[in-house]
């Protein structure tokens, strides 16, 4: 693989049209100085939040590949306008006006959350203040490059420990904007990559988006005060630098009716989910790789331990293996 | 070509004269050059220098001089072929190398790749995003492996992609519902002015 990459470096690189490209990209820079990752970053995040765009990418994971849709704008009061559709099988469309970000899905009726950050195939971060990321993570600026027929400049963003996977940005050198994104081991392997095919910068808004806006979106899900922080009885003893939780309650598993009691931590950049549920089985650690997200599951002494999230099966092992029960009996688990 | 000219040349030839600009002009002129051997040869005839035998057909000549020396000959004529051989397995060994190599390295990024299809497909439950996801799960490789050698492991086989479907399904739902602490509070202020 190091050797195709190799190869593939040096036909890049002796190929004319790139040094002419390079050329561009040295009058960019002398325009806009654009010196470190972190700068990089900060151009990205802005370039996400205040330009018209309308763009596809595709997901590729494992075995299969998500083609999406993605328009972005922003309207004359300053709101930001968003829709995100998936574009094979059933529909899944994510909209947003400013701070009301509205799914639909096969799962469940439409709904709408209160909030500001959409969840797709993109990590919020990359639009919001990325250094928060740094106590956990290396900004690395790597090299140029082209993707999308655009001259791109690759940013690593590298844990500092080795529990978490490394995610690498290739930026637009013109606008700052996402080319490309993939999820990689520490020792290279890519696990999924959002690959960008088609990408369009307006003045205003596209169309669609401006329907949006006239658009009535979903009634706001209503989340009782304190049903995100609810009081269970284990803790999760271990998790690598920088995670913090954003949720625990106690629900049932959507489509399999399995009552859970649940933890939801983030570094910022990736999710893991913790799920405890005592269970009669008893089965030995088994995981499942869906992409960069590993879904690891086990049942020892009568307590099922499930940790799902872009991280290492190792770390998820780990995470796993460090939940205590504060709790004795294993009853007072039931919800 | 007029009769004065071949004098010259014969003058020449009989060093009476000799001038640049006329050895130039029979050096340039086939007829004169011609003239010129000619009388070279009649000179030598006169003179009974000719030699016993104009070797004309040079190619006879050195026909009969090989079959004279077949035994000098021979052993050179070994060697060098010995040596021609050799480049040309050389010639031959250096494609075949990199073609080799090439191959290897085909091979080894097939290898690669196969691994990690079987890897992946062997892990993963088709896709998170299907309504009806079951259909797809008894698609991985990993089942074919298991060659229904019990209908309970396969059972719970099915049953284990299945758990982890939902896992992974219900992650992504808990991270859509899951609203950051700090955003909560203000937006929720914000909410009941955001028109409807």
């Amino acid at each position: 693989m190091r050797l195709l990459v190799r190869l593939l470096l040096l036909v890049t690189i002796s190929s004319p049209a790139l040094a002419e490209e390079a050329k561009n990209i040295s009058s960019v820079e002398s325009i806009t100085p654009v010196e470190n990752a972190g700068s990089w970053l900060k151009r990205l995040s802005h370039s996400l939040k205040t330009l018209n765009f309308s763009t596809s990418f595709v997901v590729v994971k494992n075995n299969h590949a998500e083609p999406y849709h993605w328009f972005h704008g922003v309207n004359e009061k300053g709101a930001e306008l968003e829709i995100l559709s998936l574009l094979n099988g059933a529909r899944r469309d994510v909209l947003r006006k400013d701070n009301v970000i509205s799914y639909i899905e096969p799962e469940l009726p439409p709904y709408s959350i209160l909030s500001t950050e959409l969840r797709g195939p993109i990590p919020n971060i990359l639009s919001g203040d990325i250094q928060k990321l740094s106590a956990a993570y290396n900004f690395n600026l790597v090299g140029k490059s082209r993707i999308l027929g655009r001259s791109a400049q690759l940013i690593r963003i590298v844990a500092k420990d080795n529990n978490r996977y490394g995610h690498w940005l290739w930026l637009d050198q013109k606008t700052g904007l996402l080319l490309k994104m993939a999820v990689a081991t520490r020792k290279g392997q890519l696990l999924e990559q959002v690959q960008f095919t088609h990408l369009d910068i307006t003045e205003s808004p596209a169309e669609s988006l401006r329907q949006l806006q006239s658009t009535e979106l979903p009634k706001i899900l209503e989340i009782p005060k304190g049903y995100q922080q609810q009081k269970l009885l284990w803790q999760v003893d271990w998790l690598p630098k920088g995670f913090k939780r954003l949720n625990a309650n106690r629900h049932r598993i959507n489509s399999t009716k399995q009552p859970v009691e649940f933890m939801l931590f983030s570094d910022g950049l990736v999710d893991v989910s913790v799920y405890v549920t005592p269970s009669k089985e008893q089965r030995a650690v088994d995981f499942v790789m869906d992409g960069a997200t590993v879904a690891l599951n086990q049942a020892i002494k009568g307590v099922e331990i499930s940790v799902v999230g872009k991280i290492p099966s190792k770390t998820a092992k780990r995470i796993a293996d460090s939940v205590i029960l504060l709790a004795p009996s294993t009853s007072s688990v039931q919800p | 070509m007029s009769e004065s000219k071949f004098e010259t040349v014969s003058s020449l030839v009989d060093s009476y004269q000799v001038n640049d600009e006329l050895f130039d002009e029979i050096v340039k002129d086939s007829h004169l050059s011609d003239t010129w051997d000619r009388y070279h040869l009649i000179g030598d005839a006169l003179r009974d220098e000719v030699p016993a035998a104009i070797n004309i057909d040079l190619s006879l000549n050195i026909a009969n001089a090989i079959a004279d020396e077949p035994t000098v000959l021979a052993p050179v004529v070994k060697v060098s072929f010995s040596e021609t051989v050799k480049a040309k397995v050389i010639q031959f060994a250096k494609p075949f190398g990199q073609v080799a190599i090439a191959a290897s390295a085909a091979g080894l990024m097939i290898f690669n790749v196969q691994q990690n299809v079987a890897d992946n497909e062997s892990f993963t439950p088709n896709q998170i995003v299907q309504t009806n996801p079951f259909g797809g799960i008894a698609e991985p490789v990993s089942l074919n492996y298991q060659q229904n050698s019990q209908v309970s492991q396969k059972q719970a086989f099915v049953e284990q992609q299945r758990r982890f479907q939902a896992l992974l399904q219900d992650h992504q739902q808990q991270v859509k519902f899951t609203v950051p602490a700090n955003s909560v509070a203000e937006p929720v202020v914000e909410a009941e002015d955001t028109p409807k």
